[in-house]
This record gives C-alpha cells, structure tokens and sequence, in this order.
C-alpha cells in the first residue's frame, strides 16, 4: 500500500505542486502568535498553508479580539466557523479559519466544547457574518451560543429536535448494522406540543418574552 | 394574523363551497390541517411563540406594517428559497430570509461515503459552479493523503474551472437583467453558458453536475472535440460578450435601478462575511487565486480587480471585468499546457493517515471550501463545505431596510446567489 502513496514520477513534471501551494514565511506568524499568546505554546500546530491554535472555547471571544484588532496579526476576515463532533463522551469542537493578508498562511482555531453541556460564547459581535455559522451548528450539531440573539433552527423545521450531524445520529444503511439497531431510534418524533417545543429549543427567551408582554 | 376580522375570509369561503360539494357529490369532506406550511399559517405569522428575540423583533408589526410573504416557489428567488418581508408600504423595513427547502444534508452523506465518491455528491450543491465545487475537495483530500496531481491535471482543472466561471458570470448578468423585467439579455446568457456546457459535456460525460475532478487527477484527459469548441467559442465570445453589455450596460432602466442600489461598504462587507466578486465590488481585493494560490495560479498573470462603489451596478461590472479575466487566463493556460499523464495511481478505497486538511477555492460566487478531517478509515471524519452563497445572504437584510419592495429581487439577484449551495 505504501507505494501508491506517491504518485509514479512520470513525463510532465510530477512532484512540483506541493511547492506550489506551500508558501515559507508561517515561521513568522507562529512567533508572533508565541509573543502574543505565551501559554498556548504547547497548542500550536503548522502544516503547510494552515497555522493551528488549540484554545478552551471559553477564551474564544478573548483571543479572536487579539486576533482581528491587532495590527501586526490583522486576521479580519472570518473565512469558515464549523463545528466538529469527536463522539459520545468525547467533545465538540468549533473550528474557525481566519484569513489576513499579512501571513501566508490560514489560522485555524479550534476551541473546546464540552459534549454533555454544549455552551460557547458567540462571536456575531465580531463578526456578523458568524450569525448563518453559529445558527447552522446549532441545527445540526445542537451547540448553543451564549449572546448569540438569532439562535434557531436554520435547515431543519423550527420543531425538528435530532441534531443530524452528531455522530450518534445514525444513517439508516448504518443503523440497521449497528449494535444499537432497534433500540436507539434515530430521530425524536417531531411534534407540535409548543410548550416542550420553546423549553428545549429556547430556554430563558420565551420566559423572557412572556415576561414583557 | 388574527384580531377582530368581520370580512369573510375568501379562503374559508372557498373550503365551505368545496365542503359542500364534496357533500352533495356524496363525499366525506376533506380534513383539513391546521397549517399549509411547516409552522406557518399562509399569512406569514408563526403559529407558535418566537423563539428569539430577532424572531419576536420580525415578527412584530408596529402600526401600518405588515408581512409579505415571498417564496419559496417565487420565480426570482433562484432556487426555493422564502422571504419573510416587513414592509410599510412599498418600503421594505425588515427582512427575515427562510433556508432549508432544499437542504439535502450532503455534508453528512459525504461523512458516510468513500473519499473517492464524495465527488459525486458536491456536485448539485452550487448547480452552477459545479467543477468549483469538485476542486476543493480534491485539493483537501490530496493533501490528506499526500499525493500530487499531474501538472496536466492540473492545467486542465483549472482550465475547466476558469469555463464554469465564464459561465455563471454570464448566467447571472441575464438573471440580473431578468429580475428587472429584461428577457432578451438571459437568453445572450444561454447561447454563452451552452457553448461552454457543450465543451465541458465533451471533456466530462455530463451537461451539469460533470463528476469530473478525482482524488490525485481527473477523469478524463482534454480530447479534439473539447479543444475544437474551445477554439469556436474562443473565437466569437469577446464578440458575444460585448453583446450582452451592450443590451444591458447602459440601459436606462437598468442603470436606474442598480446604480446607488444596495450598497455594501467594504468594512460592512468583510463583517458579513461577504466573498468573492461582491467583495472585491466593494473594493476589497481578496481573491483566494491571489491570496492563497492553488493549483497552477501562481504561474498565472493576472491580478485582483475591484470596483469602488460597492452598488448592484459594481456587482454587475466587476462580473463583466471577470469574464474578461477568465478568458485571459483560459488563453494563457491553453498557451502553457503540458503533455503527460491526467491521473496519479489512486486506489479506489483511500484511507489517508489520521489528519485535518483545509482546502479553499474562488468560486464564482467567493470563497468555497473544504475542511476535512481524517481518522484513518475509508470516509471522512468531518467534511465541511463554506458555502459562499449561504453566507453572503445575510447582506440581504442588512442592505433592503429603505428600499422599494420591488427592489429586493434586483438587489439579491446583483450579490448570484445559489439555493442549492445555501441550503447544501
């Protein structure tokens, strides 16, 4: 298997894209980043195009400001915001890519998520474009974003209530052979019982609003 | 919406009548569901309580407001996509777009097939930009599993690409053009878009959804039939080009209704995430061709063009500059075009080493891409897909507060976006 690993050098100059994509000059990022952020030395990680930082998501508000306002680092451009599912007991993560045109390469940032209570700060006060973002992991990935004001269903019917794109949610073709077939279903019923509906989806707005009117 | 209503309401009538006849024919009378659409009554108000504050905030009308629903079968949402609008007149106040009629939850097919079958399913997410949709995800997948492209495969992915982009860009000056009630220019758009979708059916084996790009290469190398209609169109679309400019460029109606029309700041524009042609015509140069080269673009010359006014008008015109871009790329990679292989040897079942892979693409419509991630098996742990469509929608209720309503379609058509990638 090893061998097919790497393409047969052949006519026509096989072997020259990686330099093409890969750019020098991370190094430079990578120091700023150990400058500015000292205790996160062991989290960074580099590849060829893409700087790493790994950060508890609780700081992530924190040291995307740093990120977005400093003027050597200069990351204003908010390219992708996704959530990860690593299973059952494991974590959630949600990942952004920034991109600036002072470095070469894109900064990724991952932060934690506890799996068992899935709450982040939410980053549309940076960037409003996170709002689609953060709406679309709260659909499928059930995460719920502290201050985000437009936290609802985004895909899916506002009563849905499975998160599709967690990892216990099962395709049918790969239920049918799991060790839970027939015991685990795979969606909670939809339902219009709109009490249940506003306590799950919503907690505190509803409340909230009830409270004004 | 309810309250003290003493007109009857036309729709009751019309059940009562049916109901009756149904009776007189001998029928039991139909039930009836509460709601037509999922938790909406058909005049727009959830029949539920808001979720949020923005919800309460959309879907309460202060004196002289009202709710007017667009979608999600309206013939210039391009694609199935609702509207919610609050207007006071003819003035839109607020905009609450509805997503997911078309969401067919292709990130989660792609986590459960093969990393060689994942091109399969990218392809009907943006439906006009399919080779873009194709590109990103072979680049992200051969960085997983560390194997290059040909440097043929290579020009002619980004030869394919640079056509899908003509074509799109041509397609959306017509649709442009269309939502203001101008037929001719769409059909100019069509002639363009056919030329080039005959060349790619003679390169791929298909019209639209083209299954072309491969992990490690692509599917077929560029054939005579390919090159002999690349050379015709070659040959009349500077021609053709002009001529859609010149039936739409400097009309007076169209004029009128782009120019000032939905402008987008360029601080606002990053902000929001905005991408591709509709950043840079708000006269941010970020073009990822530029900023982070792929393929063979750093052998390219060409350079970021951008508009200053950030209006529908510099949306339409930067799309114009940008076919003439791709047409001078096109000539400039035919020019440079390698002779060898089109394929790296790839088994069918790939199983990368444990890993993450960002991979990112212009496409017609911005930044499309990728980010996959490996656990050693045979399908991808996590593939996310940027869509750039979905997340420049959200200029839309940002930018039509103040306006006409009659403009919203004209505003939304000049940011092209494609409900197939919106809703993935």
């Amino acid at each position: 298997m090893a061998n097919l690993r790497r393409p047969r050098p052949a006519a026509g100059g096989l072997g020259r894209r990686r330099s093409l994509t890969a750019r020098a000059g991370a190094g430079a990022l990578v120091r700023l980043l150990l400058d500015r952020f000292g205790d996160l030395a062991t989290d960074l990680w580099t590849d060829e195009d893409t700087v790493e930082v790994r950060i508890d998501g609780t700081r992530n508000v924190e040291l995307l400001t740093v990120l977005r306002d400093d003027a050597e680092l200069d990351f204003f451009y908010l390219a992708d915001a996704a959530a990860v599912d690593y299973g059952p007991g494991v974590r959630f993560e949600v990942v952004y890519h920034l991109y600036s045109d002072k470095h070469p390469a894109w900064l990724r940032v991952r932060a934690n998520v506890d799996r068992d209570d899935p709450h982040i700060p939410s980053i549309t006060s940076l960037w409003e474009g996170a709002m689609f973002h953060e709406r679309e992991m709260y659909d499928m990935m059930g995460i719920i974003f502290d201050g985000n004001r437009d936290l609802r269903r985004i895909y899916m019917s506002p009563d849905y209530r499975s998160f599709p794109q967690r990892r216990d949610f099962l395709l049918p073709d790969d239920a049918a052979d799991s060790s839970a077939a027939g015991v685990n279903p795979l969606e909670r019923p939809e339902t219009w019982d709109l009490t249940r509906v506003s306590e799950e989806l919503a907690p505190g707005v509803i409340d909230r609003a009830e409270g004004q009117s | 919406m309810t309250g003290d209503v003493t007109i009857p309401d036309p729709l009751e009538l019309e059940r009562a009548e049916e109901a009756r006849l149904r009776v007189a024919a001998g029928l039991q009378p139909a039930e009836r569901v509460r709601s037509e659409y999922a938790g909406f009554e058909s005049v727009g108000l959830p029949d539920r309580p808001p979720q949020t504050d923005r919800e309460r905030e959309v879907y309460t009308l202060a004196e002289g407001e009202m709710l007017v629903n667009m979608g999600p079968q309206h013939p210039s949402t391009h694609g199935v996509m609702r509207l919610v609008v609050k207007v006071r007149g003819e003035v839109v106040t607020d905009i609450d777009p509805v997503l997911g009629y078309l969401h067919r939850g292709i990130e989660k097919l792609c986590e459960n097939a093969t990393y060689t079958t994942v091109m399969t399913y990218v392809d009907p997410m943006d439906y006009l930009a399919s080779m873009h949709n194709e590109h990103a995800p072979a680049i992200a997948f051969e960085k997983l599993y560390g194997i290059e492209a040909p440097r043929r495969a290579e020009y002619i992915r980004a030869l394919v690409v640079e056509l899908n982009r003509v074509f799109s860009h041509s397609l959306m000056m017509g649709f442009l053009a269309l939502d203001m009630g101008g037929i001719t220019p769409i059909l100019y758009g069509f002639i363009n878009r056919d030329e080039i979708v005959d060349m790619l059916s003679a390169i791929s084996g298909q019209r639209m959804l083209f299954n072309f790009f491969r992990v490690g290469g692509v599917n077929f190398d560029a054939n005579d039939e390919f090159f002999s209609r690349l050379g015709t169109w070659r040959s009349h679309v500077a021609k053709n080009v002009e001529m859609s400019e010149r039936v739409i460029t400097d009309n007076e109606i169209f004029r009128a209704r782009t120019i000032g029309m939905g402008v987008l700041s360029g601080k606002d524009a990053i902000s929001l995430g905005v991408s591709g042609p509709n950043l840079r015509a708000s006269g941010v140069p970020f073009d990822v061709r530029k900023a982070h080269p792929y393929s063979i673009y750093p052998e390219l010359e060409f350079k970021a063009i951008t508009q200053p006014a950030g209006d529908s008008h510099a949306r339409y015109l930067q799309r114009i500059a940008e076919i003439k871009q791709s047409i001078h790329l096109i000539d400039q990679i035919v020019d440079k075009m390698p002779h060898g292989p089109v394929q790296a040897q790839v088994p069918g079942i790939i199983r990368p080493k444990p890993g993450r892979a960002y991979a990112a693409v212009e496409s017609p419509r911005g930044l499309y891409s990728v980010y996959a991630i490996s656990d050693g098996g045979p399908n991808p742990y996590r593939f996310r897909m940027r869509d750039p469509s979905f997340v420049s929608l959200q200029a839309i209720p940002k930018l039509m507060p103040g306006h006409l309503i009659a403009d919203t379609m004209a505003v939304m058509a000049s940011f092209d976006p494609v409900m197939g990638g919106v809703d993935k």
